[in-house]
């Protein structure tokens, strides 16, 4: 009997991964297997900066795997606004998750890194082994900060103790369950919004930036799918980027294009070249994830962000917008 | 009802002893001396252990620090460091972080922090400066601690940019002096020759140097350290560490401090360099231009003198100093 517990279980990826378990044929590549029990836990269960909380929670579901997602994420405002919040209740999380199931003897713990912790001074495109070799963008210092200390917590424990922990490295995701709340959200997210209450509400479409960066996008429910290969199949203590293929870049302006036709939205957009850009590409390989695991089919980008959008539609009033209280 | 209420947690430590030391000597109101309206509170881990949050807070409510100097730290040799990695990093983790948290809480006025020159990255070009810390990996030699130690910088930079905190911190290369840890199984090069040389003296048997002897290091005595933390604490506030070191052209080699020993050991035994046992790095040199150029001069004790004063200290401390005999 495996008991996969996933923090940050409800959140975009977590909940990519529970409409993968649900929704794979049984005992498939990416599908449950038997014996497995899934339990995806969010923080209204269990606050995981609280030492104690997460002690209650590994003592109530004793998870043999973990899939640690759970963290304190934000956009760029938000980041430069609370440097120390991001790095200390990140850390928090962190350790606690960690520790918790290294004192409970838990078989397995994968935890989530992102390329956007990788130096800002580096050479391109970012692989495994770049994650150290200088400091990262100041906007996202606080949790890029966090999450590098996890992979030298892992090492760490893995050297001490011999513990199972390993991380994965998405580059940027999307997908249904976001986070749309226009203050926080991700550039996807936060476009599809806009671009919503443009439509809606008649008022400019305004696009932060010049449009010209350049991001690599990972569907959710893709992700989910390999982080379930890396839970079955992966026993490194080394990350493993979890990421389309490099040629498959797309700026932020081919994003917003690609928004306006799923959402069918006949107004003008304009780039507001006075807000910042953020960092401007971070193409990542993903060479070290198909040498490992042989073929896979990512969704294509516009069918997934067509997909995105339609949930958003049918999905507004549930949806993680900011508005009511959501 | 001081103005100043200065702890100095580690303070009973090598470098907290020799700052004790320099307040309880110097002129009082002289540039390294106590100033009027000062209290100087030296703690160790026997009244509270910095990696409990609830005995940091207790620690912080019962003297109300306005300042501190935070050296405390799990500290230990080559072969602790390898073996225990976790413990190395989380420990040191925990420690630093209820310190600076609970002085960001309790609205304490400043905060120096120790980083070391051997957290810099194994990949780096010399000498070492305070812009390089981040650039690279550290040496596995000290994982843990270099991990954690760094995470300082960082935490210093974001509680300085959130809530405007003066947190700071001081990078000295390797510090040596009295009330260092001399035990033969974890201590640093020079308590350790010393305390070899002082055995093969004490039972007539020959003092062996591991290595070549060749190996060029910058030292710098503890008591001059301790009056660059206190020209830092009153004089520095800025979020950037400052590397705290004698200069470049001070590196003395493995050699020379061994035979700075046996001279001021008095010794006249068999003395030889086991050259099958590995050396360790050449040289790290760090800068201290960026020190001397905000002090003006500082006059730093000369090596031998340092060293003799050092041994000295040792033979007639001999047992009650941390050698790890009779524990």
């Amino acid at each position: 009997m495996s008991i996969i517990l996933v923090t940050g279980g409800t959140g975009l990826v977590g909940k990519a991964i529970q409409h993968v378990i649900e929704t794979e044929p049984e005992g498939s590549r990416f599908g449950k297997k038997p014996g497995e029990k899934w339990i995806f836990v969010s923080s209204s269960e269990a606050d995981l900066r609280d030492t104690e909380q997460t002690k209650r929670l590994f003592e109530k579901y004793k998870p043999t795997h973990v899939i640690h997602l759970a963290a304190i994420v934000g956009g760029l405002y938000i980041n430069m606004k609370c440097k120390l919040t991001f790095l200390r209740d990140n850390i928090l999380i962190n350790d606690n998750v960690l520790h918790t199931a290294h004192l409970t003897g838990t078989q397995k713990v994968i935890s989530c890194l992102s390329t956007c912790v990788f130096p800002d001074k580096v050479t391109y495109p970012l692989d495994e082994t770049k994650i150290h070799l200088g400091l990262p963008h100041e906007s996202n210092f606080g949790y890029s900060h966090a999450k590098r200390l996890v992979d030298v917590q892992n090492r760490a424990y893995k050297d001490q103790f011999g513990c199972n922990f390993t991380s994965a490295i998405p580059t940027s995701i999307f997908g249904p369950h976001d986070n749309f709340n226009l203050e926080s959200a991700h550039v996807i997210p936060a476009l599809i919004h806009k671009c919503y209450l443009a439509q809606n509400n008649g008022t400019p479409f305004i696009v932060g930036g010049s449009g010209k960066p350049l991001r690599q996008f990972i569907y959710s429910r893709d992700l989910a799918k390999l982080f379930i290969w890396q839970l079955r199949e992966y026993d490194d203590v080394e990350p493993v980027i979890l990421s389309v293929g490099e040629d498959q870049e797309v700026s932020v302006k081919e994003l917003t294009d690609a928004i306006v036709k799923a959402m069918n939205y006949k107004g003008e957009y304009i780039l507001d070249t006075t807000q910042a850009d953020g960092q401007f590409r971070k193409p990542a390989s993903n060479k070290k994830l198909l040498s490992l695991m042989g073929e896979f089919r990512f969704t294509p980008f516009d069918e997934a962000l067509q997909d995105t959008v339609q949930w958003f539609l049918n999905n507004y009033e549930n949806a993680r917008t900011g508005a009511r209280g959501t | 009802m001081a103005d100043s209420v200065i702890l100095v947690t580690g303070g009973t430590g090598l470098v907290g002893s020799a700052i004790k030391h320099i307040i309880d000597t110097e002129p009082a109101g002289s540039r390294f001396g106590k100033r009027a309206g000062e209290r100087w509170v030296f703690v160790s881990s026997q009244e509270g252990d910095l990696s409990d949050p609830a005995q940091t807070k207790k620690l912080f409510e019962k003297y109300k620090p306005t300042h501190v100097i935070h050296l405390a730290a799990l500290v230990g040799g080559l072969f602790k460091n390898m073996k225990y990695k976790l413990t190395f990093l989380r420990d040191n983790m925990l420690i630093n972080d209820n310190v600076l948290h609970s002085a960001h809480l309790t609205q304490t006025k400043k905060v120096i922090s120790c980083l070391s020159t051997c957290v810099f990255p194994d990949k780096v070009t010399y000498p070492l400066d305070e812009t390089k810390i981040h650039l690279g990996l550290p040496h596995e030699s000290n994982f843990g601690y270099a991990h954690a130690k760094r995470m300082v910088d960082v935490q210093n930079h974001a509680y300085k940019d959130q809530f405007g905190s003066n947190f700071t911190s001081a990078i000295p290369t390797n510090v040596f002096g009295p009330n260092d840890n001399f035990e033969l199984e974890g201590s640093h090069v020079i308590p350790g020759l010393i305390h070899k040389c002082y055995l093969a003296k004490k039972n007539s048997t020959p003092f062996v140097v591991s290595g070549t002897g060749k190996p060029l290091r910058q030292f710098i005595y503890s008591y001059d350290l301790a009056k660059l933390f206190i020209w830092q604490l009153r004089e520095y506030d800025d979020v950037e560490p400052v590397i705290l070191s004698v200069g470049e052209d001070e590196e003395v080699s493995i050699k020379e401090v061994a035979d700075a020993i046996v001279q001021a050991m008095d010794f006249h035994g068999e003395y030889t360099f086991d050259t099958t046992r590995a050396d360790g790095q050449f040289r790290k040199p760090a800068s201290n231009k960026k020190l001397l150029s905000l002090m003006g001069g500082f006059e730093f004790t000369p090596f031998d003198k340092a060293l003799k004063d050092t041994v000295k200290w040792f033979v007639e401390n001999y047992n009650t100093a941390r050698t790890g005999v009779k524990a």
